[in-house]
């Protein structure tokens, strides 16, 4: 809906997901709905080097952010704090050797899903023999066996412990505590997605329940339970969508999907509807420029939120 | 369907012709002119004969210019698909005399080792934008460094390119570069880096460019070459630089023989490298006997090649392969396609209308370098 016509649906909003602000900006809008006074605690870590360039961002939050600057703070933290250094570029290489072999299998259960399917549309009935079907579930077995896999990993590796003993991450969330406790609501907007994460990782942050948060783009994945990455317009063409990691699950049931309309070919409906099918007990939702989106107490998201079906098209969740 | 003629074609109608319009033609179209899928090429001046000489595998070589009656003008057309880049010269015959030059009627100039040639670009080629210097992009450094070589038994230079951003809290891929001045001269590579790092195409990744000082000799299949780059640069790279430390953050690149320099050294060290990057290969090999036709140049080539086509191996797990179409390597390149893929080599193979040359190696870089090391486009959601 548009910006100037947003109306929170309850008094005390909690959690709002905007479309990427660059080109329709709604995020002063969003903030001013919320009705409340003092520091906007403001999360960027994903504009890495880019995170204290905040002049435009200042001005869309009414001159209220208060900029936590993990991302620099993080860069403290590795150059101060050696072992936990190690450490965490110990977990990266695993994480990184992990995913590789994740993207391969991923690769070849989706190429199985993609050919099954043109079979089965060209013989006029998808669901024969629940072929398809099967080879989704295929494509699901290995997501869930890569987040099984990295949750191992966060298990097995020394860094939470580092992390916990580290003098320097301990100092940094101390501060980090004191300004969200202060703050009257939380904003994440977008960038690298995998440094807004290793980042709120790092300084144990989630925030209250009880605090707005408002979102866009990298800072809506954030949210969810699942940060799923995609990209069907790079150099090389479609790359499949993959799993990256657990988010901070304030937002339930959902795989939040910014930019969608450039970032995806939406028009090739057989593969949306494997997308969709892939994360079948999930919304695939389309977060695209000037949406906003107030999420329902439970977590859930509003009717009117646009999502993949397991067609291939584009719905609209049906209003309460 | 109707199709209009051809500029010269038109000229030739206003026969005879006078100096002036002769000017007039050459000063509105230059030369060469491109008409659809026809390109014409203009020369001006007194000879016995003129041709526009070129390797552009099927077309006659020289394409031989025919002077329009009674003037001092010559031209020659010939078909040039959609989306072509060639590389020519004009050659001139004056009695016994020959000489061949850049194409005094066309601005454009290509530049080799070997010299520079004028370029004809066709309908659809355009010059890709992340080839010039872009004020955005954070430039990375080039560092002039030189180690000493037991392999080589001697002190090899190399330049080291560290992204913009480097950071020892990072890791890195690791891109060896044969050829590495000429990359870095003739194809803009610090500049492509820059840009396409920039542009979140390419990984971050650090890149050594090496130079090779007896080319013929160390590049196709060089025991020494081969130890050099495996057992000693990459190595003191990997011991000094924050350096991915598995096959995977490993990949040799090289173009014509430096292809040959790349693919035999990982077939000498087989899974330290986890990709290749070959551009228009010197992928010559025989069926049945000797007869490669590259002369003495290609024998250890040929030798190595027709070695490995009949015990295919999994050296790496991935191959990116470039080659023109308008190259003569072109079949062998093609052929070793299904080779490489049937040893379990995971295959990108690119072709493109153009030649043997610099500025086509260039313009596959970023096909190449995107799918060796792909950027963080996936994690970047502004």
């Amino acid at each position: 809906m548009p910006a100037e016509e947003f109306h929170p649906a309850s008094a005390t909003p909690r959690t709002l997901l905007l479309g990427p602000q660059r080109f329709k900006q709604t995020a002063t809008a969003a903030l001013r709905s919320l009705d409340t006074d003092g520091p906007v605690a403001v999360i960027n870590s994903g504009w890495e080097e880019r995170e204290d360039e905040v002049s435009e961002l200042d001005t869309a939050l009414d001159g209220r952010a208060h900029h936590l600057r993990l991302y620099h703070r993080m860069l403290d933290v590795l150059e101060k704090d050696r072992r936990f250094a190690a450490s965490a570029l110990a977990f990266r290489d695993r994480h990184e050797r992990l995913l590789s072999i994740y993207r391969l299998r991923l690769q070849y259960a989706l190429d199985g899903a993609y050919a099954v399917q043109r079979r089965l549309l060209a013989d006029g009935d998808d669901t024969a023999y629940g072929a398809l079907d099967d080879a989704i579930e295929v494509v699901r077995h290995v997501d869930d066996w890569y987040l099984a896999r990295l949750g191992a990993l966060y298990d097995d590796g020394d860094l939470v412990e580092r992390a916990a003993t580290s003098g320097v991450i301990g100092w940094h969330r101390g501060e980090i505590e004191a300004a969200l406790a202060a703050a009257a609501a939380v904003v994440l907007p977008g960038g690298n997605v995998g440094t807004l994460l290793r980042t709120l990782r790092l300084f144990s942050i989630d925030p209250a329940p009880g605090l707005p948060v408002i979102a866009w783009s990298a800072g809506a994945m954030a949210l969810t339970e699942e940060v799923v990455l995609f990209h069907d317009h790079g150099p090389q063409g479609a790359s499949e969508t993959e799993l990256f990691d657990r988010g901070l699950a304030r937002v339930s049931g959902v795989v939040a999907l910014p930019h969608a309309r450039t970032r995806l070919r939406l028009e090739d409906k057989p593969r949306s509807a494997i997308l969709a099918r892939r994360f079948g007990d999930r919304h695939c939702l389309l977060l695209d420029e000037g949406v906003i989106l107030d999420v329902t107490a439970d977590g859930g998201l509003p009717g009117g939120s646009r999502v993949l079906g397991v067609d291939g098209a584009i719905h609209e969740l049906r209003r309460a | 369907m109707m199709t209009s003629r051809l500029a010269i074609n038109r000229l030739r109608d206003h026969e005879p012709l006078d100096a002036g319009q002769i000017d007039r033609f050459v000063g509105r179209f230059g030369s060469p002119i491109i008409e659809g899928e026809r390109a014409t090429f203009l020369y001006r001046g007194e000879a016995d004969a003129v041709a526009v000489r070129h390797r552009v595998v099927g077309l006659p070589d020289p394409l031989v210019m025919r002077r329009l009656p009674d003037t001092d003008l010559w031209a020659a057309t010939t078909v040039l698909p959609e989306g072509s880049r060639v590389e020519y010269q004009i050659e001139t015959r004056r009695g016994e005399h020959y000489e061949r030059f850049n194409d005094p009627l066309n601005p454009r100039a290509a530049h080799s080792p070997v010299g520079s040639s004028s370029v004809c670009a066709a309908t659809g080629y355009a010059v890709p934008e992340w080839v010039h210097h872009d004020p955005n992009a954070r430039p990375g450094q080039l560092l002039e460094e030189s180690m000493r070589s037991k392999a080589l038994r001697r002190d090899q230079p190399y330049w080291l390119y560290l992204p913009a951003r480097y950071s020892t809290a990072q890791r890195y891929p690791l891109l060896v570069v044969h050829d590495g001045g000429d990359y870095l001269q003739y194809a803009a590579m610090k500049t492509v880096l820059d840009n396409l790092i920039h542009r979140l195409d390419v990984a971050p990744l650090v890149a050594v460019f090496l130079p090779p000082r007896d080319r013929l000799r160390e590049y196709p299949n060089h025991a020494p070459h081969a130890r050099f780059v495996s057992r000693e640069l990459v190595p003191a790279l990997t011991e000094r630089l924050p350096l991915i430390t598995s096959a995977e953050g490993r990949c040799l690149m090289g173009s014509s023989f430096g292809g040959i320099a790349a693919l035999s050294t990982a077939v000498r060290y087989p899974g330290f490298y986890g990709s290749l990057l070959l551009q228009s290969a010197s992928l010559v090999f025989t069926d049945i006997g000797t007869e490669h036709g590259g002369g003495p140049a290609f024998d250890p080539v040929v030798k190595f090649v027709n070695r490995y086509r009949a015990k295919p191996t999994r050296v790496v797990d991935r191959i990116f392969m470039s080659c023109g179409t308008y190259e003569p390597l072109i079949t062998p390149n093609r052929s070793m396609v299904p080779v490489f893929r049937e040893a379990g080599i995971t295959v990108r193979y690119v072709e493109a209308r153009d030649g043997h040359n610099w500025e086509d190696w260039r313009d596959r870089l970023r096909d190449g370098l995107s799918w060796i090391y792909p950027g963080p486009q996936k994690f970047v959601y502004e």
